[in-house]
């Protein structure tokens, strides 16, 4: 591999492991939301 | 849920326009090391990365003190928040190093002080995160993992003396160093917009994940509330 091969893939690695954790913190932010909402709707209804 | 709010997606927005800046700069513009040639175009994305995860820890630190002290669970979310940031960062760290050690040094790691003190620092708040998760009560999870990271602190001055107290194959310092930087102009630039896009992501990721452990903190006050009420 020559020396712009190392710098591909340094550059690369680094740009997949910052996306991929904003995937993952989106996800789990909406799975959060979503299990929020769900609860205080069932909350709700229970009151009601 | 939400999107997040106007300002934090400026926030966003000027990070990746900062770092596809800093991209420019170091693969275009910065002219190639004299010794090493164009594989030292590593050291942009590297040097900005340690500099990023060193802040985070900075912070889960300072919070984690205020933490034990106050016990307000504030404090804690922004610990548990921006360890999770600096692991990010330290990985990126340790992933570019090794790749920028191949053709420069010849061997993909070695167990080197500074190297191994890296590698230990990604370890302590890697074991910070998991204590934190699978802690079964929460608060006990939240004093132990504050003693871990205030203690696990220590090893960043340490890692950043390791080049000077011990014969070591990484180099030393070239920006944090008495008598200010080694690094020409040329090279300070892009490495300084890299940095800065790095601060305003790693900004940007604080703000989120702060926004998911609110969430999770909502979460748990409801259904402690519903248990009570059986």
């Amino acid at each position: 591999m020559g020396n712009w091969g190392f710098i591909g893939l340094a550059y690369g690695l680094a740009f997949v492991a910052l996306v991929g954790y904003l995937i993952f913190l989106k996800r789990r932010l909406r799975g959060a939301g979503e299990e929020l909402a769900a609860l205080e709707q069932e909350g709700g209804r229970r009151t009601r | 849920m939400g999107r997040g709010s106007l300002a934090t997606r400026v926030l966003g927005g000027a990070a990746g326009l900062l770092l596809a800046m800093g991209l420019y700069l170091g693969l275009v513009v910065a002219p190639p090391d004299a010794v090493q040639g164009d594989v030292q175009r590593i050291m942009y994305v590297h040097v900005p990365s340690i500099v990023t995860a060193y802040i985070a820890f900075f912070v889960v630190f300072c919070t984690s003190i205020l933490y034990l002290w106050k016990r307000d669970l504030r404090f804690d979310a922004l610990a548990v928040s921006s360890a999770e940031i600096g692991v990010v960062f330290t990985g990126i760290t340790l992933a570019t190093g090794m790749i920028w050690g191949k053709p420069t040094w010849g061997v993909w790691w070695t167990w080197d002080a500074r190297l191994t003190l890296t590698a230990i620092l990604f370890t302590i708040y890697a074991g910070y995160l998991m204590l934190r998760a699978f802690a079964e009560e929460p608060l006990a999870g939240a004093r132990y993992g504050a003693v871990l990271a205030i203690l696990g602190f220590l090893d960043i001055p340490l890692n950043h003396l390791a080049v000077y107290w011990w014969r070591t194959l990484h180099q030393p310092s070239s920006i944090l160093r008495p008598g200010g930087p080694s690094v020409a102009p040329a090279m300070l630039l892009p490495l300084a917009v890299t940095f800065a896009g790095l601060a305003l992501l790693s900004t940007y990721f604080l703000v989120e994940r702060i926004r998911l452990e609110r969430l999770r903190h909502r979460t748990a006050e409801v259904r402690l509330k519903r248990g009570r009420r059986g």
